[in-house]
C-alpha cells in the first residue's frame, strides 16, 4: 500500500473504533440533557461550565440518590427530540409538564412552578394584550411563552415569529423588529436585572410546572430517585438556598465577570478559554470533513465519469441526494432519525453524526465538481493513454486525474471554505463549535455586538489563513 | 496470415450507419494509406483497429487477435498497435521525456532507466534530443507531433497507425513529420495512414485505399490510383483535390 492509502484505511478505522466505543459504552451513567441559553436555569458560566437552578437542583439530587450522570448542554428542542429519539436518558430544561408531553414524556414531580409574562423594549408604549393586534410577536420554540401566546393569538390578531434562542429573541424585541415576547417570569426577571433592555408589563400567567422527562415507559427507576432526591433536598433547606442563589443575584456574581471585563479586549481574554475550544472543534470538524469529503468527492467524480451507466447512475443520484436537502436537515436525520430508524438503543456521538453531515453535503458538491472537472479533460487525452495499451485506471489515475485535479483547485479552494462556515450549522445538534460559543457566552452576558463581531474576526482570520495556505499549495502545484 | 485482416465491417452511431461492410488486409511491412472526403469514415475505421470505438458488426484480427472475441486483452493487443492522432495528444502535464516513459515503465516493459535510454534514443531519431525535458506546451506543432511518434514508438509496436498526422500542422512543420514517417516505412514498419498529403501517398505507400460513404471504393499501387482512377467517384476526388 502506498502512504495515503495506509493513512485512508487508519483513518476509517478510527472513526469506526471511535464509534463502537460510544455506542457500547455507559451503561451506568445516564445522559442527561439540558438547555444552553435559559438563564436562570441553565447557562454557561465563565470557563464554560454550566450552572443555573437546573443544574445544581440535578446535581444536589443525584449526589442525595447516588446517580452517575453526564450532562449534555444542547438547545431546547434538540434535547426534546434526542430525548424521544432514546439518544438521552433524561431532560431538565425548565420543561413545562404538559398534556400533549405527557403522551412521550414520564414526567417527575413539579420541582419549579412559573408563569408566562409578557416583555417589550423599555421605550414601547404597549401594556395591554389588545395593543398587539397587527404586530409581531416574538417566540422561542417549545417553551411555555410560545404556547401561552399561541392560545390568544386568534383573540388578539398578532403576528408569531419564532426563534430558538431566548437572546435572539430578547434582541428582536429590543430593535423593534418584534413588539414583544413572551418569556417565563424567572428567565425574564434574570435576563432584565443582567442588562437586557426590555420591561415586564403584565402578570403571569398559565401558570405552569417544571419537570424532569424521561421517555415514556424508559427509565422509572431513574425517574424514582430523582423525585426521592427532590422531597430530600426540599425538606433540608438545599432547594431554597439553590433557587434563592440565582433569583437573588445579579449574573456578575453568579459567573465571576466584573465591569471592567466588559470591554473588547476584557471580554476576549475572559472568554479566551471557551472561545478557544469552540475554535478548537471548528478546526477539528473542517479538517476531518474536508478530508473525508476529498475522498468522497474523488470517489463519486470517478464513478461519474466512468464507461457505462452504473457508475454515473450511482454518482449522479448520491449528488443529488445529499447536495439538494439542507445541511441542517441531513444533520437532524443523521443524529436523531437515523438511530431512531435502526432502533435498539443505537446512538450516534453528536461530533460523529456532524462529521458524516458535512462529510456527504460537501462530498456531493465535491463529487460534481470533481466530475466536472474530469469532463473537461480533452477525451483525446484518455485515447492517446489507451492507445498506448494502459489500463483504464491507469489511465485515469496517471494522465486524467493530475490533470482534472489541477482544473479543480480552485474549487477545492472554494468548498474548503464553505465547508469551514458550514460546520456553524452543526450547533442545531448541540456541537459546541465556534458560533455555539459564541451563542453560550452572549446567553450570560448579552453582549451581543462584541462578541459577534469577535467571532467574525476569527472566521475571518481562519479563512485568510486557509486561502493563503490553498494558494501557497496551488503555485507549487503549478 | 495477414497482419490486419477486416471482414465486413459496419460502425453505426444511432441511425447513422457511417462504416458499411469494409474488408481489408494489411500484409507485414506493408504502407497503405487511406484517402477520401471528409465523413466518409477513415477516422472511425482506424478508431475500430485498436478498438477507440466498438465495431457493431464484423470482424478485425490484428497479429492473430481477434478483437471481436470476449477474452482478447485489448490491453495486449494495443501495445502492439501505435496511434498517432491529428491533434498529437501529448499529456500536458509531462514532460517530453515523461510523456515517452510512462506507458513503458507503467506497463513493467522497461525499467524507468532503460525507458529515459530509449525515449532519448527515439528522441534522437526524430531529431529532438535536445527536448527530453521541455514541456508540451512549449513545442511547435511539428516538434509535438514528431513527440507524439516517438511515444507510440516507445511500446515497440508492431503495426502504426496514423490519422491525418499533417493535417494540423503549418506548413513549414509538415515535412520534418512526413520525413520520420519515410524512415519508419523504409525501416520496415506496418503503417495505416489516413492522409490528405498525396504526394506522401505517392511516393510511400504500397497501397492506396480510396473510401467513400463509408465504403471501399477503390484499392490499388499509388501509380494507378493517381494516374488511372476507375470510379467516377475518385475521379472526382481526385480532381477536387488537385484545384485545391
Ligand atoms: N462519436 C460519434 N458519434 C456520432 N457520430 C460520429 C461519431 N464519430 C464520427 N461520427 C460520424 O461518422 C462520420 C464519419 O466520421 P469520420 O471522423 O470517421 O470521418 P473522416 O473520414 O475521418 O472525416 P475527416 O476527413 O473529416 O476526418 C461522420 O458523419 C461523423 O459525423
Ligand atoms: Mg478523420
Amino acid at each position: 500500500m502506498k502512504k495515503w492509502q495506509v493513512a485512508v484505511v487508519m483513518l476509517l478505522a478510527a472513526v469506526g473504533s471511535w464509534f463502537s466505543l460510544n455506542t457500547h459504552a455507559q451503561a451506568k451513567t445516564y445522559t442527561i440533557a439540558t438547555d444552553t441559553t435559559f438563564a436562570p436555569f441553565e447557562f454557561q458560566a465563565k470557563g464554560g461550565k454550566y450552572k443555573g437552578i437546573d443544574i445544581d437542583i440535578l446535581k444536589a439530587i443525584a449526589k442525595k440518590e447516588h446517580i452517575n450522570y453526564k450532562l449534555k448542554a444542547i438547545s431546547f428542542g434538540a434535547a426534546v427530540q434526542q430525548l424521544s429519539a432514546n439518544q438521552v436518558d433524561g431532560v431538565i430544561a425548565g420543561m413545562n409538564i404538559t398534556a400533549e408531553r405527557k403522551k412521550t414524556f414520564d414526567f417527575s414531580n413539579a420541582y419549579y412552578t412559573s408563569g408566562v409574562v409578557m416583555a417589550v423594549a423599555k421605550d414601547s408604549k404597549i401594556k395591554k394584550f389588545s395593543q398587539l393586534k397587527g404586530k409581531t410577536v416574538a417566540l422561542k420554540t417549545g417553551t411555555a411563552g410560545a404556547a401561552y401566546a399561541k392560545s390568544i393569538q386568534s383573540k388578539y390578531g398578532f403576528k408569531i415569529k419564532y426563534f430558538n434562542d431566548s437572546n435572539n429573541m430578547y434582541n428582536d424585541v429590543k430593535v423593534g423588529n418584534s413588539a414583544a415576547c413572551f418569556e417565563d417570569y424567572p428567565v425574564m426577571s434574570y435576563g432584565i436585572k443582567n442588562g437586557i433592555a426590555l420591561k415586564i408589563v403584565s402578570k403571569q400567567y398559565a401558570a405552569g410546572d417544571y419537570g424532569f422527562a424521561v421517555k415514556k415507559g424508559k427509565n422509572a427507576a431513574l425517574l424514582k430517585k430523582f423525585n426521592a432526591g427532590l422531597k430530600a433536598i426540599k425538606a433540608d433547606g438545599t432547594y431554597k438556598k439553590i433557587v434563592n442563589k440565582y433569583l437573588k443575584s445579579s449574573e456578575a456574581s453568579l459567573t465571576g465577570e466584573t465591569a471592567s471585563s466588559r470591554t473588547f479586549v476584557g471580554l476576549f481574554t475572559q472568554n479566551l478559554g471557551t472561545i478557544g475550544s469552540g475554535l478548537w472543534m471548528t478546526l477539528e470538524l473542517t479538517v476531518i470533513s474536508i478530508i473525508l469529503a476529498t475522498i468522497l468527492g474523488l470517489i463519486l467524480g470517478v464513478l461519474g465519469v466512468m464507461p457505462g451507466k452504473i457508475g454515473p447512475a450511482i454518482s449522479s443520484t448520491i449528488i443529488y441526494l445529499f447536495r439538494g436537502m439542507p445541511l441542517m436537515v441531513l444533520a437532524f436525520f443523521i443524529y436523531i432519525g437515523f438511530p431512531d430508524l435502526i432502533g435498539h438503543g443505537f446512538k450516534i456521538p453528536a461530533f460523529v453524526a456532524g462529521m458524516i453531515t458535512l462529510m456527504l453535503n460537501e462530498g456531493a458538491y465535491t463529487g460534481a465538481f470533481v466530475k466536472g472537472g474530469f469532463q473537461a479533460v480533452d477525451d483525446g487525452q484518455m485515447e492517446a493513454a489507451r492507445s498506448l495499451g494502459l489500463p483504464y485506471w491507469t489511465a485515469m489515475r496517471k494522465v486524467i486525474m493530475p490533470q482534472g485535479i489541477r482544473i479543480m483547485i480552485p474549487s477545492f479552494i472554494n468548498q474548503f471554505i464553505i465547508t469551514l462556515k458550514d460546520t456553524s450549522i452543526l450547533s442545531v445538534i448541540g456541537i459546541v463549535e465556534l458560533t455555539q460559543t459564541g451563542t453560550l457566552i452572549i446567553a450570560r452576558n448579552f453582549e451581543g455586538f462584541k462578541i459577534w463581531l469577535m467571532i467574525a474576526i476569527i472566521y475571518l482570520i481562519i479563512i485568510t489563513l486557509l486561502t493563503w495556505l490553498s494558494n501557497w499549495v496551488q503555485r507549487r502545484i503549478n | 496470415m495477414a497482419k490486419v485482416v477486416v471482414k465486413d465491417l459496419h460502425k453505426s452511431y444511432g441511425d447513422n450507419e457511417v462504416l458499411k461492410g469494409l474488408n481489408l488486409e494489411v500484409e507485414d511491412n506493408e504502407v497503405v494509406c487511406m484517402i477520401g472526403p471528409s465523413g466518409s469514415g477513415k477516422s472511425t475505421f482506424l478508431r475500430c483497429l485498436n478498438d477507440l470505438e466498438v465495431p457493431t458488426k464484423g470482424q478485425i484480427v490484428i497479429s492473430g487477435y481477434d478483437l471481436s472475441d470476449k477474452g482478447t486483452n485489448i490491453n495486449l493487443v494495443r501495445e502492439n498497435i501505435g496511434m498517432v492522432f491529428q491533434h498529437f495528444n501529448l499529456f500536458p502535464h509531462l514532460s517530453v521525456l515523461q510523456n515517452i516513459t510512462l506507458a513503458p515503465v507503467q506497463l513493467g516493459k522497461e525499467s524507468k532507466t532503460e525507458a529515459e535510454k530509449t525515449a532519448r534514443h527515439l528522441l534522437d531519431t526524430v531529431g529532438l534530443a535536445d527536448k527530453a525535458d521541455a514541456m508540451p506546451k512549449s513545442l511547435s506543432g511539428g516538434q509535438k507531433q514528431r513527440v507524439a511518434i516517438a511515444r507510440a514508438l516507445a511500446m515497440k509496436p508492431k503495426i502504426m497507425l496514423f490519422d491525418e498526422p499533417t493535417s494540423a500542422l503549418d506548413p513549414e512543420m509538415v515535412g520534418d513529420v512526413l520525413d520520420v514517417m519515410k524512415r519508419l516505412a523504409a525501416d520496415g514498419m506496418t503503417m495505416v495512414v489516413v492522409t490528405h498529403e498525396m504526394g506522401f501517398a505517392k511516393e510511400v505507400a504500397d497501397r492506396v485505399v480510396f473510401m467513400a460513404d463509408g465504403l471501399i471504393q477503390e484499392t490499388g499501387k499509388p501509380k494507378d490510383i493517381f494516374e488511372n482512377p476507375q470510379s467516377p467517384r475518385l475521379q472526382d476526388f481526385l480532381q477536387k483535390v488537385i484545384n485545391v
